[in-house]
């Protein structure tokens, strides 16, 4: 009567504990589902609140990049913190040379920067002044779309160019401010690059354009890129190279090839996360907080499935000590308290999936409006759309698998700790 | 086994619950030895102790004095998961209720064990072809345990506790849920296989049918042996 040397096969053992733990599901169907229903909702919201988080950031991306900064930048290295006019990119001929060489570049434009003031017959203002090549301007930000009055640099005077033309676009609040309207003329006061010397141009308003941001609508103009190197007498110099890529996530991307290709010849090359680290500092508050309101949810859903898997396992217990009595090990009871557990999440990620893909695609076709609201520095312009994409319906579905399993576990050891008679006594 | 030829020796066994604080004695120094091959009804009224000596002989709850060898092997010594695998291996069960798992057909219920030991899924199917045959229930595989009558329910539980070979089949109360004729059908079974493959049967009773077709009888009262008799 020794004790046969044969191992159960585990295969089949697991298999049998999915079956048992499966119809163990299906005993009580309306408790199931009730169990199974608050996980799919708590699935639900977090699926459904990433695509929200993801499609906010995209719009704020896109709102921050589009609109005049672009998908990353190259400069002169200190010109960022200082704004100094003689900060020029060095070789700029070549930089641009390369520039346009670059395969994974969409567009790029040439800008000239500096502070100064603008003047109308009825007040001053500080303005940033921002010389431009209309031509590839109008492909990296959208000064020529907002345009809501004359023309983006399309006079006579100077034509497309980027030399000369006395014709100055400026924002709609700006205008409001100075009193000006198309044709009225405005002078422009710079420090001159090197000497210091003030410089004061005449400029006739040939464009006004609404952003819908305070800062660019108040207190930006545009001059041709030739006009605004003259004034600052920085010969063939340039201050900054916009960029936008063809691919979008490229200028989020820190190691992007392309940025350290490009920081040579003392230039820098950056992406909008180094040029606007807020924004990157909201993100990351964002999904924090995602975070966090998976933990809090899923924190209410672990107590849900406590008590589920108690309130099955109490009712049960006297089978449970059947079962321990016929030669199941307690880590067998508890392979099948947590198959159990792993069928309740099963059913729960069916209904979370569906729950939270139905919920996202409608709101994704409707769009919120937050437009006009600025966050963060940055003025959101168009409807807020979750994001449809594949990950958050396979790392949360696994996160609640997972979740479920381990939360299961607790009452599935207490079951697998109880002795056989005990068990047996307790149902009695 | 014992050099005597015991399957089952228990010597000096005390079992003290300890109730609500206040502790409760539910076997008191009990000797008990079961040869193999015997086919031995415990007898008592409620509360003497039959399910309480059953539970400790089968190692499901440990005595609190007293030792229990089972074919030669203290249980005493044996881990939680050794005595899984010796009630797997040596002991067959059958209680009076909710013996089966409801959830799986009587195919599954009677191939659990089976399972648990690593049997071929052929010679499982085969076994369980060949058992349902001998306690006539043919035809029932695919049955669930809620669709079987009481009778038919317990034979199950037989077949489940035979089909994996053990040395000892224990049954506490087997016929309490049954009305007479299945109960006599059941024990007639039961009889039969012990007189055809020699399996050792302990069972608790207080069933008169039961105890009249027992060859010993073991009678406990307050926790003690009172009468040992074979007839």
């Amino acid at each position: 009567m020794d004790t046969p040397a044969r191992a159960p096969s585990s295969v089949e053992a697991v298999m049998m504990y999915l079956k048992l733990g499966w119809r163990n599901l299906l005993r009580n169907k309306r408790r199931s589902l009730i169990a199974g229903t608050a996980i799919g909702v708590g699935l639900a919201s977090l699926i459904f609140m990433d695509a929200l988080m993801a499609g906010m950031q995209k719009n704020m991306i896109d709102a921050a990049t589009a609109t005049f900064l672009g998908q990353g930048r190259i400069q002169r290295k200190g010109f960022r913190d200082t704004q100094q006019a003689d900060l020029t990119i060095r070789r700029p001929g070549e930089v641009l040379s390369a520039l346009g060489r670059e395969p994974g570049l969409a567009h790029y434009a040439p800008r000239v920067l500096s502070f100064g003031m603008i003047s109308s017959p009825s007040d001053v203002r500080s303005i940033q002044l921002v010389g431009i090549d209309p031509g590839s301007e109008r492909h990296v930000s959208e000064i020529d779309d907002a345009i809501v009055a004359g023309s983006y640099f399309e006079s006579a005077e100077g034509g497309a160019g980027t030399s000369g033309g006395a014709d100055i676009v400026i924002g709609e609040k700006l205008a409001s401010m100075l009193k000006v309207s198309l044709g009225d003329r405005l002078v422009v006061t710079v420090s001159e690059a090197g000497s210091g010397d003030l410089c004061q141009d005449l400029f006739r308003v040939s464009g006004i354009f609404r952003l819908g941001i305070q800062e660019m609508d108040g207190a930006m103009a545009f001059v041709r890129l030739g006009r605004a190197r003259e004034m600052l007498a920085i010969g063939e110099g340039i201050h900054e190279i916009a960029l936008v890529f063809a691919d979008p996530e490229a200028g989020g991307d820190p190691g992007l090839p392309f940025w350290g290709a490009y920081s040579r010849f003392g230039n820098e090359a950056v992406g909008w996360p180094e040029i606007m680290p807020q924004l990157e500092a909201v993100f990351e508050l964002s999904r924090f907080s995602t975070y966090l309101m998976g933990l809090i949810l899923f924190g209410v859903v672990a107590l849900g499935i406590i008590n589920t898997l108690f309130m099955s396992l109490h009712e049960r217990m006297f089978e449970f000590g059947v079962l321990r009595a016929v030669g199941t090990r307690p880590a067998g009871i508890l392979g099948l308290v947590a198959a159990e557990a792993a069928s309740l999440a099963a059913v729960s990620i069916v209904l979370g999936c569906i729950l939270g893909f139905a919920v996202t695609a409608v709101v994704a076709a409707n769009g919120i409006d937050y437009a006009g609201i600025e966050y963060s520095g940055v003025t959101i312009r168009k409807l807020i759309r979750p994001e449809l994409c594949l990950r958050p319906y396979v790392e949360y579905p696994l996160w609640v698998l997972l979740f479920t399993v381990l939360v299961g576990l607790y009452p599935a050891a207490h079951a697998a700790r109880m002795s056989p008679a005990a068990a047996m006594r307790r149902s009695l | 086994m014992t050099e005597d030829g015991a399957v089952i020796a228990a010597e000096g066994v005390t079992k003290v619950y300890a109730g609500n604080g206040v502790p409760v004695e539910a076997l008191h120094g009990v000797d008990l030895r079961i040869r193999g091959g015997e086919f031995t009804a415990i007898v008592g009224p409620s509360g003497s102790g039959k399910t309480t000596l059953l539970n400790i002989i089968s190692g499901l709850d440990a005595c609190t004095e007293g030792e229990v060898r089972l074919a030669g092997r203290p249980l005493s010594g044996l881990s939680g998961r050794e005595l899984s695998d010796f009630r797997r291996d040596h002991i067959g069960f059958v209680f009076q209720a909710y013996n089966l798992v409801p959830v799986l057909s009587v195919e599954e219920n009677i191939e659990y064990v089976m399972l648990l030991q690593g049997v071929p899924k052929r010679e499982r199917r085969r076994r369980v072809s060949e058992i349902l045959g001998m306690i006539g229930l043919e035809g029932f595989e695919r049955r669930l345990p809620p669709h079987l009558s009481g009778g038919q329910q317990q034979r199950v539980a037989v077949a489940r506790a035979m089909v994996s070979r053990p040395d000892i089949i224990l049954a506490d109360e087997p016929t309490a849920n049954l009305d007479s004729s299945t109960s006599g059908g059941l024990l007639e079974m039961m009889q039969g296989l012990n007189e055809t493959t020699g399996m050792t049967f302990v069972f608790s009773t207080h069933d008169e049918s039961v105890m009249r077709r027992a060859r010993r009888l073991v009678t406990l009262h307050d926790g003690r042996i009172s009468g040992d008799v074979r007839q």
